[in-house]
């Protein structure tokens, strides 16, 4: 009777939090499914739908120049996706690869051992985890990003932080990145706490809040005016848009970091960026992360 | 009998803490950017000290503007040293710190308040409006 007793407390126990889990991202969801949703019905045919979502192009450029019916995953290379002009330019640098030499750097740096006898390998065993980043640290009750998480590392033991937009860092990252394309990981960020929610709402609410002295909003680009074109440039919706980092811009001429990217972005909104490993960026990135969840994770690559 | 008090004294000053932050709020609602920068009307020294007091409460916030490079705060900086030097003009630099420009102080101290205040009442106003651009949230399409 006793141990029927604790099994079926246990068993109510076990639901409730599975209940509970399955409950914190809830909203998360919501949102992701929502813009997939709104990309999908922007994207099924720009030309038919000029007037609700690309008031200002002209019929011409919309059919000439923008694909159509594209689906969730066709997203994760960004802006390629739909400019038939980009995507050709795209695939023609994407033969020979100007990321290729940060991989094997990168390498390099994950096996360098430390002056204590430490290396990177010590910190990420494994290397096929760029898409679980960020995730919430639910022991210290905070976000690691992984660029945090490479200079914790290497704080830890002892040694220099790097630059968190570019160099070594963005090798590293790149090695990673591309360890994990390999063996076909996606994008797999989880909200499991009340506090790793609560963090995800903060980014969320960064994302779509109007900044700078321009007044403009992540959103205003990036779901509003995705597809939209700004003198030559089309601009990339949310979806996809961190499956692919760290990047090699061709504007950079080397591999930068996705906070390297965030800040440029919130720099151009007339506002001073969040540092680089702050709550506010990791939270950013929390956010981005997961409207990218299920995509495959393909990075590094190659962005204008 | 000194407990009580300790703990009276910590809760009324917990008290006013938190009103003065919800005043502040509300004061940040009704600010009038074009008569609180008006540098004719009220001088460039009282500009760029309505632009100081705004904008510290704009870095504590997160939300300080910058435009080319160049904070808020690099403005205000600027417009105080040249008043202390009696300069007419403050170099406008890059974010490398690199001169691209030059403003009258006039000019620039109208911008440091114009960007501090703006940066508040635009948070407080997006604290009611951002949800209308999220699909899954108020966003109609």
């Amino acid at each position: 009777m006793l141990s029927k007793f604790v099994k079926s407390t246990a068993l109510i126990a076990l639901t409730v939090c599975s209940l509970h889990a399955a409950d914190f991202n809830a909203q998360a969801e919501k949102d992701r499914v929502a813009a997939i949703k709104y990309f999908e019905a922007k994207f099924a045919d720009p030309e038919k739908n000029k007037d609700k979502f690309f008031p200002y192009s002209t019929n011409d450029e919309l059919k000439n120049d923008y694909a159509k019916n594209l689906k969730h995953n066709d997203f994760a290379i960004g802006a390629y996706s739909f400019s038939k002009d980009a995507k050709s330019q795209y695939e023609a640098i994407k033969e020979m690869p100007p990321y290729d030499a940060g991989i094997e750097k990168g390498e390099e740096l994950y096996n360098k051992k430390f002056a204590n006898g430490n290396s990177l390998a010590t910190c990420f065993p494994d290397t096929k985890v760029a898409g679980n980043y960020p995730y919430f640290d639910e022991k210290k009750k905070e976000l690691v990003s992984i660029t945090s998480a490479v200079n914790d590392c290497l704080r830890a033991n002892g040694e220099k932080e790097w630059n968190t937009q570019k160099g070594d860092m963005a090798n590293f990252q790149a090695f990673i990145a591309s360890s994990s394309t390999e063996a076909g990981k996606k994008v797999d960020i989880k909200i499991a706490s009340a506090e790793a929610k609560k963090a995800y709402e903060n980014g969320k609410e960064y994302y779509y809040s109007q900044k700078g002295y321009l007044k403009l909003s992540c959103a205003e680009c990036h779901i509003q005016g995705a597809g939209v074109r700004v003198r030559n440039e089309k601009l990339s919706p949310l979806t996809g848009q961190t499956t692919h980092f760290p990047a090699y811009r061709l504007k950079w001429d080397e591999l930068g970091t996705l906070e390297r990217r965030i800040s440029g972005c919130i720099v151009d909104q007339g506002q001073v960026p969040p540092k680089d490993e702050s709550t506010q960026m990791k939270e950013l990135l929390y956010f981005l992360s997961y409207m990218s969840n299920g995509m495959a994770v393909d990075g590094p690559d190659v962005r204008k | 009998m000194k407990k009580t008090i300790l703990k009276f004294v910590t809760a009324t000053a917990l008290l006013t803490s938190g009103l003065l932050v919800s005043a502040s709020a509300s004061e940040i609602s009704k600010l009038d950017v074009k008569k609180e920068c008006n540098v004719e009307a009220n001088g460039v020294e009282k500009v760029l000290a309505t632009a100081t007091k705004y904008n510290e409460m704009a870095i504590k916030n997160k939300v300080e503007f910058m435009r080319l490079g160049m904070k808020t705060s690099q403005y205000i900086e600027a417009v105080d040293a040249a008043l202390k030097s009696g300069a007419k003009n403050i170099d406008i630099v890059d974010d490398k710190k690199k001169k691209t420009s030059e403003a009258t102080i006039e000019y620039a101290a109208w911008r440091a308040c114009t960007f501090a205040i703006s940066a508040l009442t635009q948070e407080e106003e997006s604290k009611k409006t951002w949800k209308l651009a999220s699909p899954s949230d108020g966003y109609k399409y």
